[in-house]
């Protein structure tokens, strides 16, 4: 393990049952990092995050933070991590401020913390208001306030995006950006949004059906577009055996609807279409498609694109 | 740490309705024996009342402390178990219903003390009600002139209230376990409301004195005969049911899958 990995994980798994809700992820995220965890909902996402945090036991494999390994009770590394999983949580008749200050006093912060995880979120019009009377956006915040309160070295946050506005997304993405570049915290978020990831994270790990299926630097992904040639036609079979033998087009993918991919002679769409009609093919579409980012988030985790 | 973890504990409790709501049922339950008492004492206007005078005359209950007292360590003995089994339920199971157990499972703070401090508060927050009911029925008592009172005759019966509550509560852990065990408020009351009866069930057999849930309404006198003393096996029960109770409410915390 590298030695500036702050988060690792090794063949980690959790089955319930015959469910694999996650199937032997390895993960490496590096100090100062963030990392995006992208995946449709019900990828595994959040049973990973629970596992990081040893709120589940993994069936196999394990977990490793700040070099501390993480089991069910483990609490010491716990103070140098902050975290947000799943739905934001909060006492109802509690105050934002009252909630932020059980924060304060389990993580043994100074009571300065929260007046400034207040600050920090923009909560300072609610923080005499009960938990239980904010919109589901304020509700986020006051999570993300007692994720942060006390200055974790680490952030585990389970769609940290959920329920905020527009504008409230750019504030909450400007601020996990400063809080990685400026104090160098290391932070791990999932999300099922590309848009929101892809702008965010340094790195992108896509997680489907419990795997890990590919891992990317955010330039590769935004540059990571394929384009092909789609065509329909009466017999796929007989049409990739003459686009070789004719065309030299050999890297061709059958599609599940029983068209085909052509990879290769992107530029040469009339000269595929004359040689599959000059046959006495029914082509019933060509045309060159180019796959954009979701498109090829799509296609990984078996979406229509 | 533990200081720190039950003051967040008491905290929690800070606008919350069930705390008001203890408190009302508590102060209700001394003003209702001391109506009955009123009844019985006013056979005339107690008729007039209908129903509730003729059960308050076929009670065969006279008006005077030894009466009162005993009702009052009815009431304390049954409201007792079943607000008992509602603050557990509470303070348990509200992690688990608002959702706010993940947070708390993912602070550095060793889980045991949650557990140990969760019921520290029940314990305190029982405690005060009790003295709240022994406090006001002694009030109510004494503005109704009620005959009887003696000093020797106060201190048993106040010893009795204090001694089922003590009771009560060691029987709590079990339901804070079926409280973590169950994630919410329903489990833990209805499995208190199904020993109660079972207790009930077992009281009126030779049995009562081995099934815990027996053990304070025999004190109470609701199943079968009073016992004023509770026998060594009854108090051994009673123990081990508290530390088999914490130590599955503990091991609960500590090694249960989060999922919610």
């Amino acid at each position: 393990m590298p030695t500036d990995t702050v988060i690792a994980t090794h063949d980690l798994a959790k089955h319930y049952g015959d469910v694999r809700a996650v199937d032997g992820i390895d993960l490496d995220v590096r100090r100062g990092e963030i990392y995006g965890f992208l995946g449709r909902n019900g990828s595994g996402k959040t049973t990973t995050i629970r596992m990081l945090l040893g709120l589940i036991r993994p069936s196999s494999g394990d977990v490793t933070m700040l070099g501390t390994r993480i089991r069910p009770g483990e609490q010491k590394v716990l103070a140098r991590v902050g975290s947000l999983v799943e739905t934001a949580t909060a006492y109802p008749n509690l105050t934002v401020r009252e909630n932020l200050d059980i924060q304060r006093r389990l993580t043994r912060s100074p009571r300065g913390a929260v007046a400034e995880a207040i600050a920090l979120l923009q909560l300072e019009e609610y923080a005499d208001r009960r938990a239980g009377r904010l919109s589901l956006g304020n509700k986020q915040r006051l999570a993300l306030a007692r994720a942060l309160l006390h200055r974790p070295d680490v952030l585990v946050l389970d769609e940290p995006a959920n329920a905020l506005d527009p504008a409230g997304i750019v504030e909450v993405r400007g601020l996990l950006r400063r809080l990685a570049d400026e104090r160098g915290v290391t932070v791990f978020m999932s999300s099922h949004i590309l848009a929101e990831v892809a702008h965010l994270a340094d790195r992108i790990g896509i997680v489907h059906a419990g795997k890990l299926i590919e891992e990317l630097g955010t330039d590769e992904l935004r540059t990571r577009s394929r384009a092909f040639v789609k065509v329909v036609v009466s017999s796929p079979d007989r049409a990739i055996a003459l686009l070789d033998d004719r065309l030299g087009i050999r890297r061709v993918e059958r599609t599940r609807e029983g068209g085909l991919h052509l990879f290769d002679g992107l530029d040469r769409a009339a000269e595929i279409a004359r040689v599959l009609v000059g046959d006495g093919l029914d082509l019933s579409r060509l045309c060159l498609v180019e796959e954009d980012l979701e498109a090829h988030f799509m296609r990984l985790t078996g979406g229509e694109a | 740490m533990l200081r720190q973890v039950l003051a967040t504990e008491f905290l929690k409790l800070r606008r919350s309705k069930i705390t008001w709501l203890s408190w009302l049922a508590f102060a209700i339950l001394p003003l209702a024996g001391g109506l009955f008492m009123w009844i019985v004492r006013e056979p005339e206007r107690a008729a007039r009342l209908g129903l509730l005078g003729q059960k308050a005359g076929l009670a065969g209950v006279t008006a005077d402390w030894p009466s009162y007292f005993t009702m009052l360590i009815q009431e304390a003995c049954v409201g007792g178990m079943v607000l008992l089994a509602i603050i557990a339920a509470y303070v348990f199971g509200r992690e688990h219903s608002e959702g706010t157990a993940k947070n708390l499972l993912a602070l550095p703070v060793s889980r045991h003390w949650f557990v140990v401090a969760k019921l520290a508060v029940i314990l305190v927050w029982f405690g005060l009600l009790t003295v709240l009911l022994i406090g006001e029925g002694l009030l109510v008592g004494t503005l109704l002139g009620l005959p009887g009172f003696s000093m020797p005759l106060a201190v048993s019966s106040i010893g009795d209230i204090l001694i089922a509550g003590l009771v009560g509560f060691l029987l709590i852990p079990v339901v804070a376990w079926i409280a973590t065990l169950g994630r919410g408020y329903l489990a833990p009351i209805g499995f208190t409301l199904f020993m109660l009866v079972m207790g009930n069930v077992f009281g009126a057999t030779g049995w009562g004195k081995w099934f815990p849930w027996s053990i304070v309404p025999m004190l109470a006198g609701i199943a079968g005969p009073r016992v004023e003393v509770l026998a060594p096996g009854s108090l051994a029960v009673v123990g081990l049911t508290f530390v088999l109770g914490v130590a599955a409410t503990m091991w609960q915390w500590r090694h249960a899958d989060n999922t919610q």
